[in-house]
């Protein structure tokens, strides 16, 4: 009887491993994986993207499909790529730039892969060859991974599409170690602004009479009008992402508008060459205090504003729980084509000033590439970029990428705008807004004012604090947390412990 | 006097000892590869400066004392003894409870252990993530949600710095005390089923068969499960990862979180996160020493 059910559990167990195989050996990434010399990257997504139902931009078909290079050899793994879940729009859109590369360039062999980049998920892959060939981190991180050895150099490829002399002296401090070898460049710069969900807006009755929302020009007026939506509709005034690093990053904005600059800067080397933190100035006490101020007098943030990151804070205004979002040009479509918020109430409007001044934040995203990326496969990427109209080129087959980019924007529902432009080539720039203005999408009045302050000179712009800015943004972020979950907590106090905090990693990392 | 070995016995003992260890090989060798290894790896490299995972500089014991100087560290070991102590609280009896109630359930026993064990078989991060959607504060809350359809005012679950930590033991003891259940069921299992006939026929109630005979009979696996749980939930770290990266203020930072942030966290310093896990490691290098005595005692139950 025993071995009767020893035998039944045998062949039981005999018959699972062998559905395991079998499911194994049919699975897409069996079958396709052969074709991936470059890496997989992230989510897998080097095995085929699903078929879209949408066709190409038809803009795609003014591209010269002639063959540029055939004796470049190389097989490139962009993570630029958009994700499964994207628009079709979009997933059409890029799928048409491969088969135009693949006519342009025969011997290259494109493997999408989508790679959402963060420090935490790239050094691995970095380290285990399978980061993707080009990925787009911060403007925070270039100097961080070329001293950790986790990009490659590739001086020769943008000396090949004569890209080296277009590079500002800002761009190359940014992304060239000290020998002047360069291992990124520039995607495009970002201002931070407030994204504004208008239809909230309209339920607090805070329209001006030409229709259009009677955003908040200070942070004083954010608070006041905050309460109102609250009041008025029972939804956050404000989402506040303070988890992790992400409500250091924004309170630093709101300091410099407290007067965190200059002489109360938050950091500063002193005449020794020491750097030090200054966080118990007035000016960021009192930025701390208005931030306090927001849940507990004002009451205007979103509820789990310690556990809100970045990402989950997009969705909240595209969903209507939050009436105004911290966030720059750059993620408008988050919350509109990402969040289903229709363009038309949906707008971007400057970062408040406060009783000292008016900064907004500036920043970008670069493109960077993979450690064992070689001078052909980069060559090969650089030339994905400008069909795309990432590169500051200008002739008929980019133009007409880069309409068929605004195309595909407009079609997925986001809003086309302007970029904040990385290159300063004033006729690249030019053609960018003037196809942004031709496929425009939106009610300009919405967006005008924004992209106008920092033209005008109403808002400074402002880069990020200078070094470790995120110990810096996490330590701050720490005090934040404790002054908005606990009611009787000094603002003082918590800035000051994020100040030790802070200056012993200094004194440990960089002042020894 | 000692018996005389014959050559061929001595012969034959050598036989079985290579045999045995040939048996042997394949697990000892992928021990040395995905355990050994990186254990031995670990503490070498938490004796130098690193970049990412090079080593570049011999420090001596300089990480650990930079680590353990540090205010996050102290905070970060509070936390993690206090995960113990409410893990203890709450999820060292549950699983007992629900042995015992699925040991005295008549009907549907089959039913009641699958449903028991199936959060285990769930996805972990899958399981944290559809814990997040429960505990939210917004308005999209389910346990909010409920509060609010009871007439009470909404809970910051994951904001409210003396909460946090429970909570994160909730989970995680929803998830893990259905295979505990079965563990302790199998340790029933044993216990001869005349000692409950003859409590019964002595008029013995239910909860005098419970204390005088299955609790006593199951003391020594509880205590091996105690120290097996202390040694797990000091190694806690993705829940609080997801849930509240630490927060809020660190109220929730674990060590091994702590480790994490050292290397992921922004600075890759992975030599600290090396200090970091090699302190980790010798704490629970005590609990395990505490284990292993406490697995060497024997009952003396006549099972």
């Amino acid at each position: 009887m025993e071995d009767y059910f020893m035998k039944t559990y045998i062949r039981l167990f005999s018959v699972v491993l062998a559905l395991c195989l079998l499911l194994a050996a049919c699975s897409p990434a069996a079958t396709d994986g052969g074709n991936n010399s470059g890496g997989n990257a992230g989510g897998g997504n080097d095995t085929g993207t699903p078929p879209t139902t949408a066709a190409p931009p038809s803009e795609l078909d003014d591209i010269s499909t002639e063959v540029i290079d055939a004796d470049l050899t190389a097989t490139i793994t962009l993570g630029n790529w958009p994700p499964d879940t994207a628009p079709d729009a979009e997933r059409a859109l890029f799928e048409g730039y491969k088969a135009i590369m693949l006519q342009q360039y025969p011997n290259v062999t494109i493997i999408p892969a989508y790679f959402s980049y963060t420090l935490s998920n790239y050094l691995p892959m970095a380290r285990g060859g399978t980061a993707p060939t080009l990925f787009q981190p911060p403007f925070t991180d270039p100097q961080l991974l070329i001293s950790q050895g986790l990009v490659a150099d590739v001086t020769d490829a943008l000396e090949v599409f004569g890209l080296l002399e277009k590079f500002s002296p800002s761009y190359i401090e940014m992304l060239a170690d000290e020998n002047g070898r360069i291992f990124g460049l520039p995607r495009d710069g970002y201002v931070l602004g407030m994204h504004i969900n208008i239809n909230l807006f309209e339920e607090a009755g805070l329209m001006t009479d030409d229709g259009l929302p009677d955003y908040p020009k200070t942070l004083q007026e954010l608070a006041e009008k905050g309460q109102i939506i609250r009041e008025k509709t029972g939804k956050a005034g404000l989402v506040f992402p303070a988890s992790e690093t992400f409500g250091g990053w924004l309170w630093t904005n709101i300091a410099w508008n407290f007067g965190a600059v200059g002489d109360n800067a938050l950091l500063y080397q002193d005449s020794d060459g020491k750097w030090i933190v200054n966080l118990t100035s007035d000016a960021a006490v009192a930025a701390l205090d208005y931030v306090r101020s927001l849940k507990w007098e004002y009451d205007i943030l979103n509820a789990d504003t310690t556990t809100t990151t970045w990402s989950s804070a997009h969705p909240m205004l595209g969903a209507g729980e939050a009436a105004m979002n911290f966030a720059a040009d750059d993620s408008v479509d988050n919350p509109t084509a990402g969040s289903g918020l229709s363009v038309d109430k949906f707008a971007l409007v400057p970062f408040p000033a406060g009783p000292y001044g008016a900064f907004a934040l500036t920043g970008g995203t670069c493109y960077m590439f993979a450690p064992n990326t070689t001078t052909d496969e980069a060559v090969a990427s650089l030339a994905f970029l400008r069909l795309i109209g990432m590169l500051p080129f200008l002739d008929d087959d980019i133009i007409a990428g880069m309409r068929a980019g605004a195309a595909a924007t407009r079609e997925r529902g986001a809003p086309v705008l302007p970029r904040v432009p990385a290159w300063n080539d004033a006729e690249f720039i030019a053609m960018q807004r003037s196809i942004a203005e031709e496929y425009s999408n939106v009610d300009w009045r919405l967006y005008e004012d924004f992209f106008n302050s920092f033209t005008d000179g109403t808002i400074q712009l402002r880069g990020e604090e200078p070094i470790h800015t995120q110990q810096l943004y996490r330590d701050i972020t720490a005090a934040i947390q404790r002054v908005i979950t606990r009611a009787e907590a000094g603002v003082y106090e918590a800035l000051e412990r994020a100040q030790e905090r802070f200056q012993e990693y200094l004194d440990d990392e960089v002042n020894r | 006097m000692n018996k005389p070995v014959r050559l061929g016995e001595r012969s034959h003992k050598w036989l079985y000892d290579v045999r045995s260890w040939l048996i042997m090989l394949p697990g000892i060798a992928l021990f040395m590869f995905f355990v050994w290894g990186p254990l031995l790896q670990s503490v070498h490299m938490s004796l130098y400066r690193t970049r990412n995972v090079e080593l570049i500089e011999f420090v001596g014991f300089q990480n650990y004392i930079r680590v353990i100087s540090r205010e996050d560290f102290t905070q970060a070991l509070l936390n993690t003894l206090s995960y113990t102590f409410w893990s203890l609280l709450i999820g060292f009896l549950i699983p007992i409870f629900l042995a015992i109630i699925i040991g005295e359930t008549v009907k549907g026993k089959g039913f009641i252990r699958t449903a028991a064990y199936i959060p285990n078989i769930l996805p972990g991060l899958a399981t944290i993530l559809l814990w997040r959607a429960f505990l939210s504060a917004e308005r999209s809350g389910v346990f909010n949600v409920m509060l609010g359809h009871l007439g009470f005012d909404p809970i910051s679950f994951l904001s409210e710095a003396n909460l946090v930590i429970p909570i994160i033991i909730v989970t995680a003891t929803w998830r893990g005390a259905g295979a505990t259940a079965l563990i302790y069921m199998a340790g029933m299992s044993g216990i001869n089923p005349e000692l409950y006939e003859a409590a019964t026929i002595d008029g013995a109630g239910i909860w005098r068969r419970i204390r005088h005979i299955t609790l006593p009979a199951i003391f020594n696996l509880s205590s091996t499960m105690m120290i097996l749980q202390i040694i797990f939930i000091f190694q806690i770290m993705y829940e609080p990862l997801v849930l509240t990266a630490g927060g809020p203020d660190d109220a929730s930072l674990s060590l091994m979180l702590l480790m994490w942030r050292y290397a992921f966290g922004g600075n890759m310093d992975f030599g600290r996160a090396a200090a970091v896990s090699v302190l980790i490691a010798l704490m629970l290098l005590v609990f395990t020493t505490i284990y292993t005595i406490v697995n060497k005692r024997k009952t003396n139950w006549d099972m």
